[in-house]
C-alpha cells in the first residue's frame, strides 16, 4: 500500500516535471530566438533555422545607436521610470498607510472612489487627459508620463493597505504613547515592517512604467520625447519592411535587459508577497 | 481633563495627517480622472473637431452614427474574440501552479522562465512574433515545414491575425496567473487535506471538492480582471497591424475610437463611443458578480 502510494507520487511527480518543462521550453524559446537572431548579420536569416549564429556578429548592438534614437529613447525611459518610482513609492505608502491605520474623515468614500477609479476604461480617461494636456502644453513633453505617476498608483496603495491592516495597532498606540509623531510612525514602524510587500510593489511600477507603450504613443510625437518603448515600435514598423531583423532584435533585448534583470534579482519576493496582499482563499 | 484634552489634540493631528497623507492620491484621482471623465460625458454629444476647434451640441447623432457604422460591429465582434485567452490561460495557469506548489523540482527556475513573457514590454513581444510567424522565414513556419505543415500566414491573412493576437496573450498571460493560483494555493488550510485523507478520499476527488472550490475566489479575481482587460486589447492591433488589418479583421473597439479621436479627428464620436464602451464594460462586470454568487466560494 505504502509502496504504491510512493510510486505513484513519484510518477505524479515526474509528469509534473515533464509537464512544466514543456511550458518552460515554450515561455523561454522565443526569447533565445531573439537573442540568436540578433546575432546574426541581416542577410543571413532568411535560410533554415540555425540557433547558434555562424558567425556571431556583435555588429547589430553598436549599428542599432546609429539607426535609432535609442540612446535618447533610454534617457527619457529612465527619467520618467526613476521619478515615477521614487515619488511615486512614497505617496503611495503613504496613503497607504492612511488608509489602513488612521481615522480621518471621508476614508471610506475616498477609498472607494479610488478602487472606482481602476474600472473606468483605459480609452475613456486617456481622450479627455489628452485635451487637457493640450490645453496647458503638455503634449510632446515627458510630463504627462511623470507628474500623474508621481502622485501616487491606485493598485500599489491597495495591495499595502491590505498589508498594513495585517499589522497590529498596537505598535502604533504604543508609539503614540511614547510621544512619537504620525509621520514618524509611518516612516521608522510601517514602511519597515512593510519592505518585501513595498519591493513586489516597486518590480511592478517599475515594469509597468518601463513597458509602458500606450502613454507615449499618445502624449509625445518628437523622436527626442520617445521613450525607448516608441523607438522600438517605430523601428519595428520602419525596418520590418526593409526585413532587417537582427538590428530590431537586438533593440529589443537592450530594452528588455532592465526589467529582465530587475524581475530574476528581485523574483523571491514575488509569490511572497502575493500570498499575504492578493486574494485570500 | 488633561487626558481628555490630550487625546483630543491627538485625533484631531491624526485627522489632519491621514488627509495630509491621502491628499496626493485624492489630487490624481481628482485631476486625471474624475475632470476628464467629467469631460468625456459632456463631450460625447457634442461634434468636437480637435484641428478646427469648434464645437456644437448635437445631441445622440454621434451615438446614432457609431452604432450605424459597420466598422464598429466589426470592431465589436473582434472585442468579443479577444477574450479567447482567457479560458486557456486560466487553464495553463493553474496547471503550472499545482505543479509549482507540489514541489516539482525546478519549480523556481521555471517560475522565472514562464515570468519572462509578462515582464517584458509588449512592443517587444510584438517584435519578437512578427518575425517567429513571420510567412516566409519564421521559426513557426519553418518547424510546421519541417513536420509537412503548410503554415498560414499568420499576420497577413485576416482569418489568422486575431489567432496569432490570441496565442500571444495566452503566452504572455500564463506566468502571472499562475503566480496568482500559487499564491492562493498557498492559502488553503493544510487540515482540509488531512480530514480529507482520514476519510480515505481520492486526490481526484480531494482536487474537485477542495482545491478548486477553494481556488474559486481567485479564479473569479482573475476571470473578472481578464474581461475587463481583454475587451480593452488595443496596444496589440495596433503594433501588428497600420490601420486594424485587412478587412478590419483585427480592429478592437477601443482600436475604433482610438482611430475616430487621433486619425480622424472625430472626437465627439470618439468620446460617445468610449462612454458607450464604459458602459457595457460597467454591465458585464455587475453581471459577472451576480453571477459568481453560484460558484464563487465564499467561506464561513
Amino acid at each position: 500500500m505504502a509502496r504504491t502510494n510512493t510510486a505513484v507520487r513519484r510518477t505524479g511527480t515526474v509528469v509534473s516535471f515533464l509537464l512544466m518543462l514543456a511550458g518552460g521550453v515554450t515561455m523561454v524559446l522565443p526569447f533565445l530566438w531573439m537573442l540568436s537572431t540578433s546575432l546574426k548579420q541581416s542577410n543571413l536569416v532568411f535560410g533554415p533555422p540555425q540557433w547558434i549564429p555562424d558567425p556571431i556578429n556583435w555588429a547589430n548592438y553598436s549599428r542599432i545607436w546609429d539607426a535609432a534614437p535609442l540612446a535618447t529613447g533610454l534617457a527619457n525611459s529612465t527619467i520618467v521610470t526613476v521619478l515615477v518610482v521614487a515619488v511615486g513609492t512614497f505617496s503611495s505608502t503613504m496613503a497607504a498607510f492612511a488608509f489602513a491605520k488612521l481615522a480621518f474623515p471621508h476614508k471610506r468614500t475616498l477609498f472607494v472612489a479610488l478602487l472606482a477609479t481602476i474600472m473606468i476604461p483605459l480609452v475613456v480617461l486617456i481622450l479627455p487627459q489628452f485635451l487637457v494636456y493640450a490645453q496647458i502644453g503638455w503634449i510632446d513633453t515627458l510630463l504627462p508620463l511623470i507628474v500623474p505617476g508621481l502622485l501616487g498608483n491606485v493598485t500599489m496603495i491597495f495591495f499595502l493597505r491590505q498589508y498594513m491592516l495585517g499589522i497590529a495597532t498596537e505598535l502604533m498606540e504604543a508609539a503614540k504613547l511614547d510621544g512619537a509623531g504620525f509621520f514618524r510612525i509611518y516612516w521608522s514602524i510601517f514602511l519597515p515592517l512593510c519592505k518585501p510587500a513595498i519591493a513586489a510593489n516597486v518590480i511592478i511600477v517599475f515594469m509597468a512604467t518601463w513597458n509602458d507603450y500606450l502613454g507615449p504613443l499618445i502624449f509625445t510625437s518628437s523622436p527626442e520625447n520617445s521613450t525607448v518603448q516608441l523607438v522600438i515600435a517605430s523601428l519595428n514598423s520602419f525596418h520590418a519592411e526593409q526585413t532587417d531583423f537582427p538590428l530590431i532584435m537586438a533593440a529589443s533585448i537592450i530594452a528588455v535587459l532592465p526589467v529582465v534583470i530587475l524581475f530574476t534579482i528581485t523574483q523571491k519576493y514575488f509569490v511572497d508577497s502575493f500570498a499575504f496582499t492578493g486574494i485570500k482563499g | 481633563m488633561t487626558t481628555i484634552r490630550r487625546r483630543q489634540v491627538m485625533q484631531r493631528r491624526e485627522r489632519l495627517w491621514g488627509l495630509l497623507f491621502v491628499t496626493p492620491i485624492g489630487l490624481q484621482v481628482l485631476l486625471f480622472c474624475i475632470v476628464p471623465v467629467g469631460i468625456a460625458i459632456v463631450a460625447g454629444f457634442t461634434n468636437w473637431n480637435v484641428i478646427k476647434g469648434t464645437y456644437d451640441f448635437i445631441g445622440l447623432d454621434n451615438f446614432v452614427e457609431f452604432l450605424t457604422d459597420k466598422k464598429f460591429w466589426i470592431a465589436a465582434g473582434n472585442t468579443v474574440y479577444m477574450l479567447i485567452p482567457i479560458p486557456f490561460y486560466l487553464f495553463f495557469g493553474i496547471l503550472f501552479a499545482l505543479g509549482s506548489h507540489r514541489g516539482t523540482p525546478g519549480s523556481r527556475i521555471f517560475r522565472i522562465l514562464f515570468f519572462l513573457p509578462y515582464i517584458s514590454s509588449i512592443v517587444a513581444l510584438v517584435v519578437m512574433w512578427r518575425w517567429l510567424f513571420n510567412y516566409q522565414y519564421g521559426l513557426v513556419n519553418q518547424m510546421l515545414a519541417g513536420i509537412g505543415i503548410q503554415g498560414p500566414d499568420w499576420l497577413g491573412d485576416p482569418a489568422w491575425i486575431k489567432t496569432t493576437i490570441v496565442i500571444m496573450i495566452v503566452w504572455k498571460m500564463i506566468g502571472i496567473t499562475s503566480i496568482y493560483v500559487l499564491a492562493a494555493l498557498k492559502n488553503i488550510p493544510e487540515v482540509y487535506y488531512e480530514a480529507a485523507r482520514l476519510d480515505g478520499a481520492s486526490a481526484i476527488r480531494m482536487f474537485f471538492q477542495i482545491t478548486l472550490p477553494m481556488l474559486s475566489p481567485a479564479i473569479f479575481f482573475l476571470t473578472i480582471v481578464g474581461i475587463i482587460g481583454s475587451l480593452q486589447t488595443f496596444v496589440e492591433v495596433q503594433l501588428f497591424t497600420s490601420d486594424g488589418g485587412r478587412n478590419y479583421s483585427a480592429a478592437t473597439i477601443t482600436y475604433y475610437i482610438w482611430q475616430k479621436a487621433f486619425v480622424s479627428n472625430d472626437l465627439g464620436l470618439a468620446f460617445a463611443a468610449a462612454f458607450f464602451f464604459a458602459l457595457v464594460i460597467l454591465g458585464v462586470t455587475l453581471i459577472q458578480f451576480r453571477l459568481s454568487r453560484r460558484w464563487v466560494y465564499e467561506g464561513e
